[in-house]
């Protein structure tokens, strides 16, 4: 299975994705899902999110995600993206794209995955209100928690 | 063993920082670890029950027995997404 993942402080860049597509012939189906920022959390409006991230600790988790994915051998391809930092309202903090034969296994996998990036995955993310909001990015969402490499 | 501890997330702001050192008895547990750690920091202790424990990159739990360049972070709940 090929896999391709970043987790990264750059904006997503959704056209170059798709335009990077890698399908074999016997693939039918390739699901793919953006998640974006909502402007309301927790009922209260919101300018940004701020995702923080144990970086070592994500890698490998993800990984080990995309191995389970592999075992089941119904999956050609997974790629996934997700954005830390501050994410502004209306922008993507999360892409994932799962290639298939079938469609069916293609959206099991692709709600798999994020199901269990939102149980084991270390990225947290904070409401930043829009009074408080700002270009620059805040300095500790992007691991600044000191922390070995694995 | 001296042991780092990392908090993550909000815990950093409960803790008062983000990285501490706990020193303890060889054999030692997470369980033990949380104790101490507990003592030092007690706004963490009343989110016992949700927090998630990791010994490098690996969830583990109070049982694991700690060995001498262990590594443990501590955090709440992920939100990735």
């Amino acid at each position: 299975m090929n896999r391709f993942l970043s987790i990264t402080v750059e904006p997503i860049d959704e056209p170059s994705l798709l335009a990077s597509r890698s399908a074999s012939s016997g693939m039918g189906a390739v699901v793919y899902f953006s998640g974006v920022v909502r402007g309301l959390e927790g009922g209260d409006r919101i300018a940004a999110l701020d995702y923080s991230c144990f970086v070592p600790m994500a890698e490998h988790q993800f990984h080990q995600l995309f191995d389970r994915l592999a075992a089941r051998g119904t999956v050609e391809s997974v790629r996934l993206v997700h954005r830390i930092g501050r994410v502004a309202v209306g922008e993507a903090s999360l892409w994932i794209e799962v290639v298939s034969a079938h469609r069916g296994e293609a959206f099991a996998a692709c709600q798999w995955v994020i199901d269990e990036m939102k149980r084991v995955v270390p990225i947290w993310k904070k409401p930043i209100p829009p009074s408080d909001a700002c270009d620059a990015p805040s300095p500790d969402a992007v691991g600044s928690n000191p922390h070995p490499s694995a | 063993m001296t042991i780092p501890v990392t908090f993550w997330s909000y815990f950093a702001e409960l803790a008062g920082c983000a990285e501490t050192v706990v020193t303890l008895s060889d054999g030692a547990t997470v369980g033990v670890l949380l104790q101490r750690v507990y003592q030092m920091h007690p706004p963490l202790a009343g989110l016992r029950r949700s927090t998630l424990i990791a010994v490098g990159v690996e969830y583990q739990d109070d049982g694991y027995v700690l060995r001498p360049g262990d590594r443990v972070s501590l955090f709440p709940p992920v939100q990735g997404g």
